[in-house]
Order: structure tokens, then C-alpha cells, then sequence
């Protein structure tokens, strides 16, 4: 299983940078350029669809081929991910433990200029 | 039914006078897990001294014996005085479902917050695994977004995750303190620890020894993480990487969610380090163990004492007739 985790993760990386709807042909192509064993179009086409049912690919319709796209890009997901860490407050400490709450901007200010006093001094 | 009384006094002491002298114990910012210690303790022996005092009014003393069919004798007896006794049933009946429900309410609420943390840290670590880049050199996962950020998902498959912004806002060693800290959190489970802290807050929200107990740790958590990656790098590294991260465009609007414990944490980093002695260190810790014992001490002390006095009524007991061999 861990395997196919990985070849998710190399599958959505050739998605997201082609950029345009792509055929699982070109996928395994772009993952085959450079690995010495070569991955089998049917293994790659499994895992595509597999992204498909998670909701991770949607697909059309290309002549006999279907042409896959990403739902999200990389960059949502990621922004959703941070999101969730930032709503975890009192409520979910225990699933995430972030590193640093916010501060205000004047707060920011002193301590900088705390931070600069004590660098000086430190020399 | 002294014994149920003086257990609840103890609670009702420590859970009100405790967290007013822990909150106020400067010094347990310099021992940090000593005060993680404390609180923990602090809440559970409030909730053992309850739990006991129930069970101490619905179970009479009775003495122990090595004769266990005259100590099941005297247990009857003791039962049928105390149920005789007019609103005795009552009593013994109120404190039964008292020691339960109060254990039944925690353990409920603890293994809730543990499965649904559970469920949502691999949900998290799902779209992690397709959304985020592996950096074997730091051995971190980096995220493609502006917002410097760092956090750690701790528990199986734990992991270190760190934003792009973060990668391009903090020098080498300023991130190595980050990840360190990080890193700190998971060692030390501080998960676990803020699962139990504010499950016994979800619990009893009422509670103010509870409450104050769970924003203690989360704050706590933090400067014992800060503590073990300052002890690598220095103090002002790790300062300033905080300052760096935290004044980088945040909404002002999740400040009021947070406890903002930021500030107080770079205040403490540029202060002078004065670690608590390690000799104090365990000797509150053994404080603290004390405290968590004491009340069962004083549910079975009864039991022990009357077993000391009381051994008259069988002087001559025979001693117990050896089992026979079943062949």
C-alpha cells in the first residue's frame, strides 16, 4: 500500500505541473523517462483511477482516452491544510500542535527591537 | 464515612486553593515539565479523592484479615448496619453513582477526543501526503503557501511540516531551532498530554480548576518544547524565529481564538536562562506524587488501622486447613 502512495503522489506531480488535461499514455510516459524499471500502463492507469474516485482527478472524455485534470491545485490544498491549523484552537490543540500563536503588530515592534538590543549587546 | 468527608475536603481544598498557588508558581515556567507534572497531578488526584469518597460512603470499613471468611462476615454485617440504618441506602447509593458517573463522564470524554484527534490527524495526513514535498535533507514536509508557518502532526507517522514561506522567511539556524521544537512536541507527546488536559476541560467545562489546568498545559507545552530546542541551538535564535514567523501578516482576526501565549514565550527566550536546579526539579516532582497518593492513603488507611485493632474477635482462629489434594 505504501508503494501506491508514492506513485499517487509522483501521478499528481506530473498532474499539476503539465498544467492541462493529461492521458494516463502521457503520465506514464513523464514517469517512465527517468526510472530504470519501467512502471506498466496498467499499474499507472489503476492508481489514476483510483485518484479519480477519491475526488483528487476529475476526467473527459478524449476519443477513446479519457484526458485527466486536477480538482485543486497543489497550492489550495495546501492552503486549506494550513487553514485547518490555524482554526485549531483551544478545540484541537491535541491534533496539531502548531508552533506559534500570533501577535499584534506592536508587540512585534518591541520585541524586534529587544531582539536588536540584545543582539548588540551580546557582541 | 470520615473517610469520605476528608477526602472530599481534600478535593475541595486542592481544587480550589491548587490552582490559584500553581498559576501564580513563577518558577514552574523554569522547569516547564515539572509544571506539566503538577497540573496533571493537581487534576487527578482532585478526581481520585471524589471518585474514592464515593466509593468510602457506599463501602463501610472493615477490617482486614487473613481470614477471609471472617472478613466476609464482618463485611456483611458492616453492609446490613449501614442499609439498616435509616437513609443509609440513600447515602451508599448516591456515592456509588457519584464514583461512577464522574469516571464514566471523564473516561467518555478522553476516549472521544483521542479517536476523533485520531481520525482527523490521518485525514490531515492523507492530503499531506499527495499535497505536501518531501525534504529528506531537513526531513520535513514542506507546503507551497506565503504564510511562514511550521507544525508538527504527532502520533504514528508523525511528522514536521514547515511552509515555503516559512523555508525562505528563516536563516539556516532559525529553522533548525523551529524543527527542533517541533520535534520536541512529538518526542515528549505533548498530544497525549493536551488530550487528557482538555478532555477533563470538555468534561466538566464548569470547573475552574480544569480550565485553568488546560490553558496552563497548552502554555506549558510550549516553553517545555521551546526549553529542549534552545538547549541545541541559543535562546535568541529561536526568539527571533518566532518573532519573525508570528509578525509576518497574520489575520488579526484569529488572535482572539489563540491564547497568544507568543509574546510571553520571546520575553522568557530573552531573558536570562535560570533553569530550575535539578534537585528542586525532583523534589517537586515528589511533592507533586505525594499529593497525587495521599487520597488513597486515606481510603485504605481505615481498613489497615481497624485490621491492626481488631484482630480480637477470632484470637484462635485455627489456622486456615491446608487445600487437599483433588486426587
Amino acid at each position: 500500500m505504501r508503494g501506491f502512495g508514492e506513485l499517487e503522489q509522483a501521478i499528481m506531480d506530473v498532474v499539476w505541473t503539465s498544467g492541462e488535461p493529461v492521458t494516463v499514455r502521457a503520465v506514464l510516459d513523464q514517469l517512465n523517462g527517468d526510472r530504470p524499471q519501467p512502471l506498466a500502463y496498467n499499474t499507472v492507469h489503476t492508481v489514476t483511477e483510483i485518484l479519480h474516485r477519491k475526488g483528487w482527478l476529475s476526467r473527459a472524455k478524449d476519443g477513446r482516452a479519457y484526458r485527466y485534470t486536477s480538482t485543486k491545485s497543489r497550492e489550495e490544498y495546501a492552503a486549506s491544510l494550513i487553514d485547518q491549523v490555524w482554526e485549531s484552537g483551544a478545540d484541537r490543540t491535541a491534533t496539531l500542535v502548531r508552533l506559534f500563536d500570533e501577535m499584534d503588530a506592536d508587540e512585534v515592534a518591541e520585541l524586534r527591537a529587544a531582539l536588536a538590543a540584545r543582539a548588540d549587546g551580546g557582541r | 464515612m470520615t473517610v469520605a468527608l476528608l477526602l472530599l475536603g481534600y478535593s475541595a481544598v486542592l481544587g480550589g486553593l491548587g490552582p490559584l498557588w500553581l498559576k501564580r508558581a513563577s518558577w514552574l515556567d523554569r522547569a516547564p515539565r515539572l509544571g506539566i507534572w503538577a497540573w496533571h497531578a493537581l487534576t487527578a488526584t482532585v478526581i481520585i479523592s471524589v471518585t474514592l469518597a464515593g466509593l468510602a460512603v457506599a463501602v463501610p470499613t472493615v477490617p482486614v484479615s487473613g481470614n477471609l471468611a471472617a472478613m466476609l462476615q464482618e463485611c456483611v454485617m458492616a453492609l446490613r448496619a449501614q442499609y439498616a440504618a435509616p437513609g443509609g441506602a440513600a447515602v451508599a447509593a448516591s456515592g456509588t453513582v457519584l464514583a461512577f458517573a464522574l469516571v464514566a463522564r471523564i473516561g467518555w470524554c478522553l476516549a472521544a477526543a483521542l479517536v476523533r484527534a485520531r481520525r482527523q490527524r490521518s485525514e490531515h495526513a492523507a492530503v499531506l501526503d499527495l499535497a505536501g514535498r518531501h525534504r529528506p535533507d531537513l526531513g520535513v514536509t514542506v507546503l507551497d503557501h506565503d504564510r511562514p508557518a511550521a507544525y508538527c502532526l504527532p502520533g504514528h507517522g508523525h511528522r514536521v511540516v514547515l511552509t515555503t514561506a516559512a523555508l525562505t522567511t528563516l536563516e539556516p539556524r532559525a529553522l533548525d531551532a523551529v524543527i527542533a521544537h517541533e520535534r520536541a512536541h512529538i518526542r515528549q507527546r505533548h498530544h497525549l498530554v493536551l488530550a487528557y488536559a482538555e478532555a477533563l476541560e470538555r468534561a466538566f467545562p464548569r470547573v475552574p480548576l480544569f480550565r485553568t489546568a488546560a490553558s496552563e498545559t497548552r502554555r506549558l507545552v510550549e516553553l517545555a518544547a521551546d526549553d529542549e530546542a534552545t538547549a541545541r541551538s541559543d535562546a535568541l535564535t529561536l526568539a527571533s524565529a518566532l518573532v519573525e514567523m508570528a509578525g509576518a501578516g497574520v489575520p488579526a482576526a484569529s488572535l482572539a481564538a489563540s491564547g497568544g501565549h507568543a509574546a510571553g514565550r520571546v520575553r522568557r527566550l530573552l531573558a536570562p536562562q535560570r533553569p530550575l536546579k535539578r534537585a528542586i526539579a525532583w523534589g517537586g516532582a515528589l511533592v507533586a506524587g505525594a499529593v497525587l497518593v495521599l487520597p488513597l492513603v486515606v481510603a485504605v488507611e481505615p481498613a489497615v488501622a481497624a485490621s491492626g485493632m481488631n484482630a480480637c474477635p477470632l484470637p484462635t482462629a485455627p489456622p486456615v486447613a491446608a487445600p487437599q489434594p483433588a486426587y
